[in-house]
């Protein structure tokens, strides 16, 4: 079977299926006043929820880390758990500004753009999720040291700062390592798979598959335009 | 400025005209009946947003089918609540198999399958050139060039024509 053979024969089995399509217009109409869950509009809440949780967190925290580095002075601190908190607090403000770019684009997706362009906008939106992932990440090793104090410093023994030590240092080179390492070009990789196999981190996944999908074709534009 | 009814009314001339559109480019994608029609349910969302935006210097065509292609690429089941499941804005009244012979069947049959196995670009790029679109128009839609176009249906040609060999060798 040729070319043509095959184009008419697709064509008019599809064009006797769509002669045939009857359209219910009452739902058609409905459509129009439908308030229906789209894909950009299910994200759209939940991202302003997340931001605006994400101010107060970082206002109230922030202020309180503010006003006991201003009024107790720095003998007075803990500095491990003031630190620990300041870290927090900064990995939280850079989340935040994912999410506000995230937001962004979400207000800019206009699907009637050509493929190419609205395909990569949004597949880099999905992808973004697994930077917050990562600076989350991040947070990991501040969790062993803000509990730490000039008693343990007097008083602890040998054994317990190797254990500490040990500890610390495994979340710091896990954090670090994962902070490098999540990235699509690892997607195949047993460890990437074990920590985003749920069906939440499927659209993200999917989303890793089409921008290289979106990329070859870049890449064939490229060579295109160097013959 | 386009008042409020007659926006409705070009969205459902736009629905009635270019419905074997809509339908061809979710069948391309989405082979199971429940999940077709909640594709096609949002691609008309998306046509209804989208509407005011449209712009005559493109076809009508052109606009349409970069919006339920893009809604269909970006389609993902988990992320779609139905809020009526029972509304079907699409009946099927006609089978495919009814007046086509079991020859011509089976190489549709064969077309279908080997579309299904293409990655989403790759779909949409041979479901365009099924439907006879320029290479120009294709571009317009996909948003490559021209000489990209013919590169890469050349290659999906190649892949496609050693599977029917090797079927009817």
């Amino acid at each position: 079977m040729n070319e043509n053979e095959l184009k008419s024969l697709w064509q008019s089995a599809n064009e006797k299926l769509a002669h045939s399509l009857i359209i219910n217009i009452k739902n058609t109409e409905d459509i129009t006043r439908l308030k229906v869950n789209t894909f950009l509009s299910s994200m759209k809440p939940v991202k302003v929820f997340t931001l605006i949780v994400g101010v107060v967190w970082v206002i109230v925290i922030g202020g309180m880390l503010g006003s006991i580095f201003v009024f107790a002075g720095n003998k007075n601190i803990n500095l491990f758990f003031f630190c620990s908190a300041t870290i927090q607090v900064l990995l939280t403000v850079i989340s935040l500004a994912v999410y506000v770019y995230q937001l962004d684009i979400i207000h800019k997706i206009d699907f009637s753009e050509p493929i190419l362009a609205i395909q990569e906008k949004l597949s880099k939106l999905r992808i973004s999720t697994l930077n917050v992932t990562k600076i989350l990440f991040l947070q990991l090793p501040l969790w062993t040291i803000f509990y730490w104090n000039e008693k343990m410093f007097i008083n602890g023994s040998l054994f317990l700062w190797i254990l500490q030590g040990i500890i610390t240092f495994a979340f710091v080179y896990l954090s670090v390592w994962l902070f490098f390492n999540i990235k699509y070009e690892n997607r195949n990789k047993k460890w990437f798979q074990l920590i985003f196999r749920g069906k939440e981190w499927q659209p993200i996944i999917q989303s890793i598959e089409l921008l290289s999908q979106i990329e070859k074709y870049q890449e064939q534009e490229n060579k295109n335009t160097l013959v | 400025m386009i008042n409020d009814t007659k926006l409705h009314q070009e969205f459902h001339q736009i629905i009635v005209q270019h419905k074997g559109i809509l339908f061809k480019v979710a069948k391309t994608y989405c082979q199971n009946e429940d999940e077709r029609q909640d594709l096609l349910q949002e691609m008309m969302v998306q046509i209804w947003k989208s509407l005011h935006t449209y712009n005559n210097k493109f076809a009508i065509t052109t606009w349409l089918y970069r919006v339920c292609l893009n809604v269909s690429i970006s389609f993902y089941r988990k992320n779609i609540n139905r809020q009526n499941a029972n509304r079907q804005i699409f009946e099927e009244q006609l089978s495919i198999q009814e007046d086509t012979n079991n020859e011509k069947q089976e190489q549709l049959i064969l077309l279908e399958k080997f579309i299904s196995q293409l990655n989403h670009l790759d779909k949409a790029l041979m479901l365009l050139y099924l439907e006879d679109k320029s290479h120009a128009e294709i571009s317009d839609i996909m948003g490559v060039s021209v000489s990209n176009v013919g590169t890469k249906l050349g290659r999906i040609k190649e892949k496609l024509k050693t599977k029917f060999s090797q079927i009817n060798a």
